[in-house]
């Protein structure tokens, strides 16, 4: 990272429906590196993007954060990391590179599968069910094992009892039963197992803890910062709580409809935010620390696909410090040091 | 005023393939609810609150013990007394997608439980309408956009205030929130929870918040009171805040830790406390039901099952043979710099 | 993720509420939404004006012309004569009159009876539940088709309405046991019991929060059902268990096949395939309609 120095471009950009985030402003060496990444769905409005221009690096060994609200298109960047877009939705512009595979969006059919799973593990919510519920545990792993033609089965099936013990279960047990037989927490692990035992390098949890307790939440969290210490993994996660996110990963990226807003160290980014959004998710989250009366909540709401303004900044109808300026274009990215963010009125304040 | 006195209730046990014994979801609760009074219910799944705002709501029976609504006894009432008497309470689900009937609008769903009332209060022919708009302005709603459209047109958190505003319809005594803000987006929970805080002054309600994250209970408001609930028992129970910055009660303290930490603001608390042992297996015991999870436990607590005691002359009751106080919450950092 | 509402300024929102009343009718358009369903519409629309109006268009007593039995179609003759000269396309007009009223009335019958009991089991399980059942049992075990043909030894079905009731009669059962299921299910929805909780009555709640979210379901499997009615009772009347008072489309299939031996030669087939063309017609038709039916009630399609 350009230490201090500042990627700002003082003309506004064309104000076109997609601003095109080149990631020049990220180095090249990280595990999975996004670089200005569009994916649109096919609506009667017509095609909407779900994420626009969308830059951004996992650090190979790291945990990266990825905090959204509903219409953020958090979900739909996860899967297009495996290449995993539903119809209607389709990938318009930019590549996500994942060393030692290339562009996973340029592979298809028997290679992709291979990859997923493989080298990229997905964890689901944990009550997404993505489990099959009528089939025992154990069976479905070795389904998997099978479908990405491991050898030996034995060794595979060793390597997920050993996990799974370690996440504090009775494997014996949690592999002869079926979905419908395990707690949320259960689940969740037997999730996180599941990514982890064809040894994949990278690994995607998408909100491992919502919908579960919060001792259940707490020692899941725990799990995830083991193995990933252990591994040496690179790990992305995807929570709209920002607590979760705030105790677990060392970088946190920000998205807003569709865009990252502000990208950083967690610490930094949590003590001294750039982009009004954050702060105001900030102020407007529930603490259990802190004077309450300091609260306030953010107006309006997040914007869904087909009300995320076309033109100008989109955190603009909500924020307190729009300008006229914010109208005309979307913001480039202003770069401090690991800290990034894109905001007219913030990149202003630092100069 | 509420008062639930000794509520227990058990549900029976399944058996036969899946085995299942029976379940005791209450074992002998005791909640107050002050006129205009904000109480919260901390606890995680399968504690048993869910279980206690339904019986409140008259879904759900209960077994031993009492319910008291201004003097009205629960067991005494007549069957024909029933729906009036539930009318005061009503509940707030956590899922405000279903909370709606998707075939109607919302001005037919507030319509309809209003063209009831009206017949009670003596109302002229645009009552049901002023009353509509008055509700929809209460929970900070636009009655003119809202009115026409369907639910799956409005936001989650539009939809919950939706939900707020019919519970008022019936002029209800008690709100029961139950999870209320846990589906909402986070950037709207703050707009939920103070509304809910309001409304004990603007239309006179008390709430009755149900949840497992404890954060969201600080904002109902002044006054406010956390019981915390363990497998069907309180273990701890004071105002909200006092609770939470001093805690007695290591399940409660346990709670309090496993918060996440916003590292870069706050600091975790010096102390830590977690819960040993597998966390998905429900081991009955003869003493203290959290001693086999308690790091703290000795050898007489598998022996008394211990009684809410006060603790020295607080208002602060609390169910443990040992208790301390450990300093487990967050502490802020230097704030967000401007 | 749902589609909320779009961000608008006053002055748009204004607007889009005055139009909202004129777009409620918009649904309707369902129906024509596809080339296919258009021509669906149109074959539905033809049959159903053919049915009430056809029979007028026509003498009581249709002209036979013994001269010119199964003839081909012609000019005087589109369709073909049957086998006492009369016109094959006067037959088809005035017969679809009673074969679609019977199928009509035999839906109505089984959704009413059907729903209402389905509805009424679901809602109130242990006071009314079981007994319900039990009939709705009953009806959907009693072998229909065979019993048909016994009543039929004692009763004429000279009369629509007749047919339409025997038919609905015995087809309610399979009904109110899926509407029951559903109903036991929506019941446990949060608005439903929001609905309990305000102190709305029973009544109010089966109509106005249960019913219309069954809509789809009933309307979809109404028309699903329509085509079964028809062919129940074209059968019976191909079968020639029916004594036949009016001429009707079954009628003309068992006459082609009995009297004129169309299966096994090329003799009258204008006249076979002339009925069975049209069943085959309405039954595309009410199938492709099945779809926008439940489109149609369904609110996830309404916006403003």
């Amino acid at each position: 990272m350009a230490a201090g120095a500042k990627a700002a471009q003082s003309q506004p950009a064309q104000s076109q429906p997609a601003q095109s985030r080149t990631g020049e402003h990220l180095e090249g060496s990280a595990a999975v590196r996004v670089r200005d990444l569009t994916v649109a769905f096919r609506t009667p409005e017509g095609l909407l993007p779900a994420i626009s221009g969308v830059s951004i690096d996992l650090a190979r060994g790291q945990i990266t954060g990825l905090v959204g609200e509903s219409g953020s298109g958090k979900s739909t960047l996860a899967l297009t990391l495996l290449n995993a877009v539903p119809d209607p939705g389709q990938v318009t512009s930019g590549s996500v590179t994942v060393d030692g595979i290339g562009d996973v969006l340029a592979l298809q059919g028997k290679n992709l599968r291979r990859v997923r799973g493989a080298s990229i593990g997905y964890v689901f919510q944990a009550s997404q069910n993505s489990l099959n519920p009528l089939k025992p545990v154990g069976k479905q792993l070795l389904d998997l094992a099978r479908s990405h033609g491991v050898g030996d089965l034995r060794g595979l099936v060793r390597e997920a009892r050993s996990l799974l013990d370690d996440m504090g279960m009775n494997a014996e047990r949690v592999l002869a039963s079926y979905q419908h037989e395990l707690s949320g927490g259960m689940r969740q692990r037997v999730g996180i197992a599941f990514a982890l035992v064809l040894n994949a390098h990278v690994v995607i949890l998408d909100e491992p803890t919502t919908a579960l307790d919060m001792l259940t939440q707490s020692s899941v969290l725990e799990i995830i910062k083991k193995v990933h210490a252990r591994r040496h993994l690179t790990t992305l996660i995807i929570s709209h709580d920002l607590a979760v996110i705030g105790d677990l990963a060392d970088r946190v990226a920000v998205m807003y409809a569709g865009r990252i807003v502000e990208d950083g160290p967690t610490q930094q980014v949590l003590a001294s935010p750039r982009h009004p959004y954050t702060r105001g998710l900030l102020t407007a989250m529930p603490r259990i620390a802190g004077d309450i009366g300091e609260a306030r909540s953010l107006p309006g709401r997040p914007p869904d696909l087909s009300s995320i303004p076309r033109a100008g900044c989109v955190f603009r109808p909500r924020c307190p410090l729009a300008t006229e300026a914010c109208a005309a274009a979307e913001p480039p990215v202003t770069v401090t040091g690991e800290h990034l963010f894109a905001c007219f009125v913030a990149a202003k304040d630092l100069s | 005023m509420i008062e639930i006195r000794d509520v227990t209730r058990t549900f029976a046990g399944r058996g036969g393939l899946l085995g299942r014994a029976s379940v005791q979801a209450l074992r002998g609760v005791d909640v107050t609810i002050p006129d205009r009074g904000a109480v919260s219910l901390i606890g995680e799944s399968g504690c048993g609150k869910t279980t206690l705002g339904r019986i409140l709501c008259g879904f759900e029976q209960f077994d031993g013990g009492d319910v008291v609504v201004d003097g009205q006894s629960l067991r005494e009432l007549k069957p024909r007394d029933r729906v009036p008497y539930f009318r005061r309470v009503q509940l707030i689900h956590q899922d405000p997608y279903s909370a709606l009937n998707p075939t109607r609008t919302i001005g037919q769903i507030l319509a309809d439980p209003l063209t009831l009332r009206a017949r009670h209060v003596d109302a002229d022919g645009d009552w049901v309408h002023r009353r509509r708009a008055e509700l929809l302005g209460l929970v900070g709603l636009d009655p003119e956009y809202v009115l026409p459209r369907y639910p799956h047109m409005l936001s989650g958190g539009m939809r919950q205030r939706v939900v707020i505003a019919r519970a008022l319809t019936v002029d209800p005594q008690v709100l029961i929130a139950d999870e209320a803000v846990s589906m909402i987006d986070v950037s709207l929970r703050l707009g939920i929870l103070q509304l809910l805080r309001d409304l004990r002054d603007t239309a006179g309600v008390s709430v009755l918040f149900i949840t497992h994250d404890v954060a969201t209970a600080r904002y109902i408001g002044d006054g406010g009171e956390l019981y915390v609930i363990y497998r069907g028992m309180v273990v701890e129970h004071g105002s909200t805040e006092t609770v939470i910055q001093q805690a007695a009660h290591p399940y409660t303290q346990s709670l309090l830790s496993a918060i996440p930490v916003l590292r870069g603001i706050e600091e975790p608390g010096p102390h830590r406390v977690v819960p040993t042992g597998p966390l998905d297996e429900r081991v009955e015991s003869p003493g203290c039901l959290f001693e086999p999870r308690c790091p703290f436990a000795t050898v007489d607590c598998r022996t008394g099952v211990p009684a809410l005691t006060r603790r020295g002359d607080t208002r602060q009751l609390h169910a443990c043979l040992h208790p301390e106080h450990r300093s487990v919450v967050a502490v802020p950092v230097a704030g967000p710099a401007a | 993720m749902t589609i909320s509402s779009l961000a608008l300024s006053p002055e748009q929102l204004h607007q889009a509420l005055q139009r909202s009343r004129q777009r409620s009718t918009r649904r309707w358009r369902l129906f024509v939404s596809t080339p296919g369903r258009i021509a669906a519409s149109v074959v539905i629309v033809a049959f159903t004006l053919m049915a009430i109006v056809g029979p007028y268009l026509y003498p009581k007593n249709l002209p036979i012309d013994t001269r010119n039995i199964y003839a081909g179609p012609s000019l005087a003759h589109p369709l073909g004569t049957d086998f006492e000269g009369t016109d094959v396309l006067a037959l088809l007009v005035t017969g679809s009159r009673y074969v679609l009223f019977a199928a009509a009335i035999a839906a109505v019958i089984t959704f009413g009876t059907g729903t209402v009991a389905g509805l009424t089991a679901g809602y109130y399980p242990r006071l009314a539940g079981s007994s319900i059942m039990r009939v709705a049992d009953f009806v959907l075990a009693v072998p229909g088709l065979p019993v048909l043909i016994v009543l039929l030894t004692i009763w004429q079905f000279g009369s629509p309405l007749a047919m339409g009731f025997v038919m609905g009669i015995f087809g309610w059962g399979g009904i109110a046991r899926a509407v029951r299921a559903q109903t036991l299910s929506l019941r446990e929805r949060g608005f439903v019991e929001a609905a309990r909780g305000l102190g709305l009555p029973g009544r109010r709640i089966i109509f106005t929060e249960l019913l219309p979210n069954l809509a789809p379901y009933i309307g979809m499997n109404l028309m699903l059902a329509l085509p079964a009615f028809i062919y129940t009772e074209v059968g019976l009347f191909f079968l020639g268990v029916v004594p036949y008072t009016t001429s009707n489309w079954g009628v003309m299939l068992n006459n082609a096949v009995f009297q004129a031996g169309a299966l096994t030669s090329t003799r009258a087939l204008s006249y076979l395939l002339s009925p069975l063309i049209c069943i085959l017609l309405i039954t595309i038709s009410l199938v492709t309609l099945a779809n926008a039916v439940d489109e149609f009630f369904n609110p996830r399609l309404r916006r403003i």
